[in-house]
């Protein structure tokens, strides 16, 4: 037996998972998830992007250590002042810091974006799979409500979605939720319609498998890809869609650090001390082009065309 | 460090705006103003309730009498020359100018006023309450409404109440502008007594009319022609629309309006150091205040009431967040009214959280308790809401804070559905009964009553003795007498009432050093005296 | 036999005629179904919003200070004291006959004021789409050509910084500078007062408006206004407009006609824009007229802080005051936008892609 690939050894990680024939699916999903990785490093931007996420997610992680002062802590003696040793990037309206506020803000915009992001995502999925598998009727009738809420002004619908329910942060996530869902829908169907006419979905058609389970076990997974890229370059949408809403009073509630309420907050100083809306807002459009470039760069490596 | 930052930004800022902008000059006939005028939704002054269009009414409709610009309290003849009221101070009969001419051509007469106040009862917007708080129901206002002659308006009251009231509380009010009921009634629909056709317009006896309004976008005013008092000295009011504070800033530094009115305290302080602008404020009959639902098991206590009085800096706030906007004051009676006290004894509670913690303690809340605040939308309210959310952290009291749109926020207080609100009411007459009747004295404190225009009621706030205190105190004729009773009023009600009164607020505007005369007080804005 | 043959032949011509008449036909009913599936959905789905929402039209209308008699009467006005299942009929009745009733807050007539605030979003987003355009697609096609060059990365950070600053700050900076600073464009509102009534409104779009009346210092204070806040929406619609044509372009670039065109000695940008592009152009179209239907929604914080009196702030504003006939009444107005531009592109794919034919 000449085996042209040595056998794995047993403690060296990388041999198995850079092993061309997996003896295991789990080995053959690690070992793709190893190449993309490989493709995803010689991508300089998306590893800025990456490390920039990396960043902010260590900062909110650790944001209890990192803080100097209490967030809560008002000082109207010492508001709107510029950064300082004290303040390194100064103080907000009510004479609270920042940069401390902006710490803790980074777990909110966090929570925010990755929670609407697994809620929408699945919607989308589901919604596009089923509705690209089965087609006929049940596409007609899927694509329509679709489109409706496609066509529906985003603000509109998240802002009476969240008078209804309350202000509050789960409500707004919901809110932006029930608006990022549509485009992915129509990506996903798009995808399935494609993947539903080749061979081997056909196949496993003649095997006797059920619609269900082909959606669940083969169509969802290959429409995967795609969707997660997208969710990606939503996130600078999600992001600015929250602090949308805490502009117009309706997102996290006061005092919370969450950026797009500070931001708001921020507006009617932006002409007397420039640096309380900049901190937040610089936030803001790091994180989302952060976003993007990951987005960007997962989508080259995920899609099958740019191999 | 900091000190270089500053100077830093401050020396970028001096270049950047020291530089020659093209400065657009706003014709010399017109007064051009940038405001937030989102508000307005009808001309109609039986139904107008807000600030913006009163003033419009204001500058349109001349009512009998009017404010003397440098004394809020005093009144002056406007379209009534004069009047007398009979021995049993119960009759006041206005002699009106004569020969007056509506823009449409028509004449004024007394019939035309008579008509007008009628109406305001018959349509039973909120403004009815104006004639319908002293006795005048649509039952005897024929009788006690009349004009015997074309320049002759007697109007009868049940009971004796003090001249200087009247005068502010109706001749002064908007609800005495002479509509041109011939023209109006020409346009009436379903009986509406013309409130569709005065959605936008004004048919009117006063010293502009309404040339053009665009919810949202723009209002225009241009003088009457026929208005036989003193003549505008500007031709034409154009006012923009600007919702946006920081770009209202702009456009008076530019010199693309003479005046903004609706400036953040930040950019005023940077205005008022500022050569060709200026800073002008009058202080308003509006009170900012923290109400407390007594219907609510916490907030029954008047001991908890008066706790939370301790947790606001008021001194602080008014120097800080309020710079401009506000002033501190703490009793019902704004400042300038006619019974209000001196501002030591207006403003007896100041930050103390000992104070505070003791009360609690005493109220059986030695380790707090949880409660929410409900805000609007407007620029102070979260931040004052954040202030005493901290402040009562500090004693082991949590209040969540919810903001909301005001028309929300509105419907909740009104449906007695909060724990606790920041809010602001303003009152019309420049007298303690305006604010003693409706935050003090409570008609009936049962659901049923739904007496929704009391934020007494709204906070299920009923107290016996002050009810009849306030009843008594409106038909005082004896002046001293009547001060004595308001200023009991006050201490019973600062002690035990049902809000925290904060703040009472100003009138604030910026304006280019070319407009002069610009002339206002906390009731009214006379836009026919200001000059270039 | 030869009559047979004619009647064959008759019939597969008649046939013929029914296979391409009849699915055209019954294409043109389903797409028209369809429109009008939408709209009747959006219209539930709005009306369902409007009656869930907690925001008091009596009470935005009346102020805080009205009576209970009063807050009763306006109520039963606006006919907020039916059941809702009425009211639904009726608002349906209604718009059926293109009544879209009277806006709550204003008592005048709903499509009167969007008619009013329309074109001034209209002529807003229309000049942001043609800057956005102009710029972005050359800007994808030539970041495509370089790509992962200095040139593509220049692009991507100015698309992307176009997609994630915040409008109202770039607003008011842009004021503070152009405005305020260099006194170069005219400041917020549409039109300097003094011109205000100089103008009769027939389209609404003041620039039209003006070259009609052959005013031609309006028409240029008219620009003046307009030309700041079209190019800080078209940042974020170049954004858009650029990537996408970039991954397209991408996408082309790399097909087999091309290396075998570029093996044929063809130049390089002959290739991009004759071929290349031509073949991308029905896909950038539609990313265009996408991004053109969002910004005819109207930009709430551009339109605040210009104090443009657009479709965007009146909608908000109207949603704010709980005046649900005027949010119904927009809802429509971008639904049928939606459904308009949709169409347009879908009839587009079939006239211009060969693929499609």
């Amino acid at each position: 037996m000449t085996d042209i690939s040595s056998p794995p050894r047993s403690g060296s990680l990388g041999t198995w998972l850079r092993d061309p024939n997996p003896t295991s699916p789990l080995q053959a999903r690690l070992h793709q998830s190893w190449r993309m990785w490989r493709k995803l490093r010689r991508n300089g931007s998306a590893l800025l992007g990456l490390a920039i996420l990396l960043v902010i997610a260590l900062a909110a992680l650790f944001a209890p250590l990192l803080a100097t002062h209490d967030i809560f802590a008002q000082d109207l003696g010492n508001r709107l002042a510029l950064p300082s040793g004290e303040h390194w990037f100064g103080t907000d309206e009510l004479g609270r810091d920042i940069y401390s506020r902006l710490l803790y803000g980074a777990r909110i915009t966090l929570y925010i974006a990755g929670l609407t992001a697994v809620i929408s995502a699945p919607i989308g999925l589901l919604v596009g799979a089923v509705s690209g598998y089965f087609g006929g009727w049940v596409d007609t009738v899927m694509m329509r409500v679709t489109e409706i809420f496609l066509a529906f002004p985003s603000l509109v619908l998240a802002l009476a979605f969240v008078s209804a329910l309350g202000p509050g942060i789960n409500n707004a996530i919901i809110a932006i939720s029930l608006t990022a869902w549509p485009p992915i829908a129509r990506l996903a169907r798009a995808e399935t319609l494609i993947i539903r006419r080749s061979d081997y979905i056909s196949a496993v058609r003649l095997q006797g498998a059920s619609a269900l389970r082909i959606i669940a076990r083969h169509v969802v997974p290959m429409c995967l890809p795609s969707v997660i890229a997208r969710v990606t370059l939503n996130m600078a949408s999600i992001i600015l869609s929250a602090a949308g809403l805490g502009f117009l009073g309706l997102g996290a509630q006061p005092p919370s650090p969450e950026w797009g309420a500070m931001l708001s907050s921020a507006r009617q100083f932006i002409l007397s001390n420039g640096f309380v809306a900049a901190a937040p807002g610089m936030a803001i459009l790091l994180t989302s082009i952060a976003f993007n470039l990951v987005g960007d760069g997962l989508r080259d490596v995920l899609d099958p065309r740019h191999d | 460090m900091k000190r270089n930052l500053r100077l830093l930004s401050s020396a970028a800022l001096a270049t950047a705006l020291a530089v020659p902008a093209v400065n657009a000059e706003t014709p010399a006939n017109a007064l051009v103003m940038a405001w937030n005028i989102d508000s307005i939704s009808t001309f109609d002054p039986a139904q107008v309730g807000e600030v913006v269009t009163n003033e419009l009414l204001q500058n349109t409709c001349e009512e009998l009498v009017a404010r003397v610009p440098s004394d809020e309290a005093e009144v002056r003849p406007a379209f009534a020359e004069s009047w007398d009221v009979a021995e049993d101070g119960k009759t006041i009969t206005f002699h009106l100018k004569s020969g007056a001419v509506f823009p449409s051509g028509n004449p004024v007469t007394a019939q035309d006023t008579m008509w007008s106040l009628k109406r305001v009862i018959s349509l039973g917007y909120g403004n009815a309450a104006q004639l319908t708080d002293y006795g005048f129901t649509e039952e005897n206002m024929d009788e006690r409404i009349t004009a015997p002659d074309d320049t002759t308006l007697v109007l009868k009251f049940g009971d004796v109440y003090p001249t200087s009231l009247l005068m502010q509380a109706i001749a002064a009010n908007r609800v005495a502008g002479t509509l041109d009921s011939k023209l109006i009634m020409e346009h009436e629909q379903d009986g509406d007594l013309g409130n569709a056709y005065l959605k936008d317009k004004t048919a009117c006896y006063g010293p502009y009319s309404l040339a053009q309004w665009n919810q949202g976008q723009s209002v225009v005013l241009e003088a009457n022609e026929t208005y036989a008092g003193e003549k505008p000295k500007l031709g034409r009011v154009f006012i923009r629309h600007v919702a946006e504070t920081g770009t209202q800033r702009l456009m008076v530094e530019n010199g693309d309006v003479d005046i903004a009115r609706d400036l953040t305290p930040d950019d005023l302080r940077e205005l008022e150091a500022k050569d060709g602008v200026y800073v002008t404020s009058a202080l308003k009959p509006q009170l900012i205040f923290w109400t407390f639902n007594a219907a609510d098991e916490i907030f029954d206590d008047p001991k908890v009431r008066r706790a939370m009085k301790y947790l606001i800096d008021y001194d602080a706030l008014g120097d800080t967040v309020m710079q401009y906007l506000g002033t501190p004051w703490q009793s019902f009676a704004q400042s300038g009214a006619l019974g209000a006290l001196p501002k030591e004894e207006a403003t007896p509670f100041s930050l103390d959280l000992d104070k505070a913690k003791a009360l609690l303690t005493e109220a059986g809340y030695p380790d707090g308790f949880e409660a929410t605040i409900y805000v609007g939308s407007l620029p102070w309210s979260a931040p004052l809401g954040q202030h005493v959310q901290q402040n009562a952290a500090k004693i082991g009291v949590t209040f969540n804070i919810e903001q909301m749109a005001n028309a929300q926020f509105f419907a909740k207080v009104r449906g007695r559905d909060f724990q606790t609100g920041i809010k602001a009411w303003q009152t019309g007459v420049p007298d303690a009964h305006g604010n003693a009747s409706r935050l003090v004295f409570n008609p009936d404190n049962s659901d049923e009553a739904k007496a929704t225009q009391f934020p007494s009621w709204r906070a299920s706030f009923y107290d016996e003795t002050m009810n009849e205190l306030v009843t008594a105190a409106a038909v005082e004729t004896d002046v001293e007498k009547r001060k004595e009773m308001y200023a009991e009023l006050q201490k019973d009600w600062m002690d035990n009432g049902e809000m925290a009164v904060m703040f009472q607020t100003y009138f604030v505007a910026a304006a280019r050093d070319t407009l002069k005369d610009w002339t206002w007080n906390g009731f009214q804005v006379y836009y026919g005296m200001a000059s270039k | 036999m030869a009559d047979t043959g004619t009647m064959t032949k008759s019939l597969s011509a008649t046939g013929r005629g029914r296979t391409i008449v009849l699915p055209r036909l019954v294409g043109g009913l389903k797409t028209l179904g369809s429109v009008l599936v939408t709209l009747l959905g959006l219209a539930a789905l709005t009306f369902m919003i409007g009656r869930m929402l907690p925001i008091d039209p009596v009470l935005a209308v009346l102020g805080d200070n009205a009576t209970q008699d009063a807050y009763d009467a306006m109520a039963a006005k606006m006919g907020l004291d039916q059941p809702l299942l009425v009211q639904f009929a009726d608002y349906l009745w209604n718009i059926l006959h293109f009544d879209f009733g009277n806006s709550l807050l204003s008592g005048r007539p709903v499509a009167d004021e969007i008619a009013r605030v329309f074109p001034a979003t209209m002529e807003l987003a229309t000049l942001a789409m043609i800057i956005g355009t102009g710029i972005g697609v050359p800007l994808g096609v030539v970041a495509a050509v370089y790509r992962n060059s200095p040139i593509d990365h220049v692009a991507r950070i100015v698309s992307l910084l176009g997609y994630s600053a915040p409008n109202f700050w770039l607003g008011l900076m842009g004021l503070v500078v152009f405005y305020s600073v260099l006194g170069i464009v005219g400041g917020p509102g549409r039109i300097d007062m003094i011109y205000e009534f100089d103008l009769q409104p027939v389209t609404g779009f003041f620039l039209i408006d003006s070259a009609l009346a052959g005013k031609w210092d309006v028409f240029g204070n008219v620009l003046s206004h307009l030309i700041l806040p079209a190019l800080i929406l078209a940042l974020s619609a170049l954004a858009y407009v650029s990537r996408m044509t970039r991954t397209f372009m991408i996408d082309q670039l790399e097909q087999e006609y091309v290396i075998a065109a570029r093996a044929k000695g063809i130049g390089r940008w002959r290739i991009v824009w004759t071929h290349v592009f031509r073949n991308v152009a029905v896909q950038v179209i539609t990313v265009v007229t996408l991004s053109y239907a969002f910004l005819l929604e109207g930009a709430v914080l551009t339109e605040t802080v210009f104090a443009w009196p657009g479709f965007g702030r009146y909608m908000t504003n109207s949603l704010l005051s709980g005046d649900m006939n005027s949010v119904v009444g927009c809802t429509l107005v971008i639904g049928v936008i939606f459904v308009v531009l949709n169409l347009f592109c879908d009839i587009l794919y079939r006239v211009i892609d060969p693929r499609t034919r």
